[in-house]
């Protein structure tokens, strides 16, 4: 075009770079096209918990398959234990210990492998943690409320154990959300967790028999000793690498 | 300074991994040599906050990282690459990014694009929706370094970044380390002595948990005997500074 009509050639240092826009404009439509957007759970997840990284945490703790193996067998494991144990509140009181435990140690440096990497992020490691233990409870339950359908014995487990530690898992992480602290929302579960158990034992009599008898006293203590010593490996600082 | 260390120490128990280390760094490259079990990677997770130290001070970004808040000020602004990273099978290259730039704090909005360009950055677009299962070590490797570049960190900690990368691989990383530098301090603790004579602006050389050399890349070279050992003139200032360091050391 070089007829009267043409447009005038713009000045050289007036027409723009373009490979820096084009560059941007390229990663916004890789963007587009990679971003997986978020279901309607994790949005529900991410508004209840105000932290999309918390919501996604919880959507994706069942797909870290080995540790959720490991959870999800302790946790029908100690079930099992809790039902045959009616009528022996510390066996219910010495659960969750004993599950926690294991969730921690199946989603700790031993068995997660970015365990380290997470120690490192905004988010604290202990909410991660606890959301994991619901999301463990609450899959669980889901199933149990299925296989309810079809046996008696997964009713009572799923009745009897792991619908009301969804519950009180999820009590733990309204609290630890609202205090902006994993511990408090920890202590408040487990303390909703004890007056439950405690509560229904002391209204049918059981409460200080089983307290005082003496034949429990020694595997009370060896569970602890076992939960405690559970959890201090699952929470150890592993010594440096090779360098 | 982002890094201000006084008298540095970290014990496991009855062994001494870091031993009174005091350093400055600001933006720019900093690289850490030493021989196995120098103390580099514990001194690495302190920096990245993983471990607390047993005795000293450290300011992280002007902050000390003892508080809780400011330690989470800190880890939104820090890049970490583990020595051992593990990944997650089933996450995708993207997905597993993404999950760790909303573990940092990042605002949602900001994710993707800051995600496809980090992915970009290590040239990993072609694989963005492979499975982490489905990849080659080196090419993990690289997904552990998108991670850690996500936030655009001011503080950069890569603990042998370049194990398992092709030499092609190599040579871009050091690109990509010198263009961080120019605005973040970088901190790659290694044992491939030529990735520190080619990207970086400082290095100290650490032995027995304690820094024996600390200085640029060309004051190192300079220590180093023309008939010393070693195949390049940095190896040979390495190896002749560490010697030096120990005997000294024996002597005291």
């Amino acid at each position: 075009m070089s007829g009267p009509d043409a447009l005038p050639d713009p000045a050289p240092d007036l027409v723009p770079d373009p490979a820096p826009d084009l560059g941007r404009v390229w990663l916004g439509v890789v963007a587009q096209v990679w971003r997986r957007e978020p279901g309607r759970l994790e949005r529900l997840a991410a508004r209840l918990l105000r932290s999309p990284a918390l919501a996604r945490a919880l959507l994706t703790t069942p797909s870290l398959l080995v540790p959720w193996l490991i959870a999800t067998v302790v946790v029908l494991g100690v079930g099992a234990g809790v039902s045959l144990g009616t009528g022996q509140p510390m066996v219910a009181l010495l659960a969750p210990a004993v599950t926690a435990a294991a969730i921690a140690y199946a989603y700790g440096p031993a068995v997660d492998p970015a365990w380290e990497l997470s120690c490192s992020m905004a988010v604290s490691d202990r909410m991660v943690l606890l959301v994991r233990v619901l999301a463990v409870f609450a899959v669980n339950a889901g199933l149990g409320l299925l296989a309810s359908a079809v046996s008696g014995e997964a009713a009572s487990v799923t009745f009897g154990w792991l619908v009301p530690m969804t519950a009180m898992c999820a009590l733990a992480l309204a609290v630890a959300t609202l205090a902006r602290s994993a511990i408090a929302g920890a202590m408040a579960g487990m303390t909703g967790w004890m007056i439950t158990v405690l509560s229904v034992r002391v209204t049918s009599g059981q409460f200080s028999a089983a307290l005082t008898r003496t034949a429990l006293v020694l595997p009370y203590l060896a569970i602890t000793v076992a939960c405690t010593a559970v959890a201090v490996f699952a929470s150890r600082i592993p010594t440096g690498g090779s360098g | 300074m982002n890094i201000e260390l006084t008298d540095l120490t970290r014990r496991f128990g009855r062994n001494q991994a870091v031993a009174g280390v005091t350093l400055e760094a600001g933006p720019g490259v900093f690289g850490l040599l030493g021989p196995n079990g120098a103390g580099k990677t514990s001194l690495l997770r302190m920096l990245a906050t993983v471990i607390p130290p047993t005795s000293g001070r450290m300011l992280l970004l002007g902050r000390d990282p003892r508080s809780y808040e400011r330690r989470r000020e800190i880890r939104r602004r820090l890049g970490y690459l583990p020595q051992n990273l593990g990944y997650y099978p089933s996450f995708t290259v993207v997905e597993f990014v993404e999950y760790f730039a909303l573990l940092k704090d990042m605002p949602p909005g900001r994710v993707p694009v800051a995600v496809a360009a980090a992915v970009e950055r290590v040239d990993l677009g072609g694989k963005a929706r492979a499975k982490l299962r489905t990849l080659s070590g080196g090419m993990l490797r690289r997904v552990g370094i998108a991670q850690a570049i996500v936030n655009d960190p001011e503080l950069l900690l890569l603990d042998e970044p370049t194990a398992g990368l092709d030499p092609e691989q190599r040579v871009r990383f050091r690109a990509l380390l010198r263009d961080l530098g120019q605005h973040a301090t970088v901190v790659v603790s290694t044992h491939l002595v030529e990735d520190v004579g080619a990207a970086c602006t400082e290095v100290a050389l650490m032995d027995a948990g304690r820094i024996v050399f600390h200085g640029t890349p060309a004051e190192l070279t300079a220590r180093g005997a023309a008939d010393g050992a070693g195949d390049s003139p940095l190896e040979r200032g390495y190896t002749a500074t560490l010697a030096s360091a120990r005997m000294t050391g024996t002597r005291s």
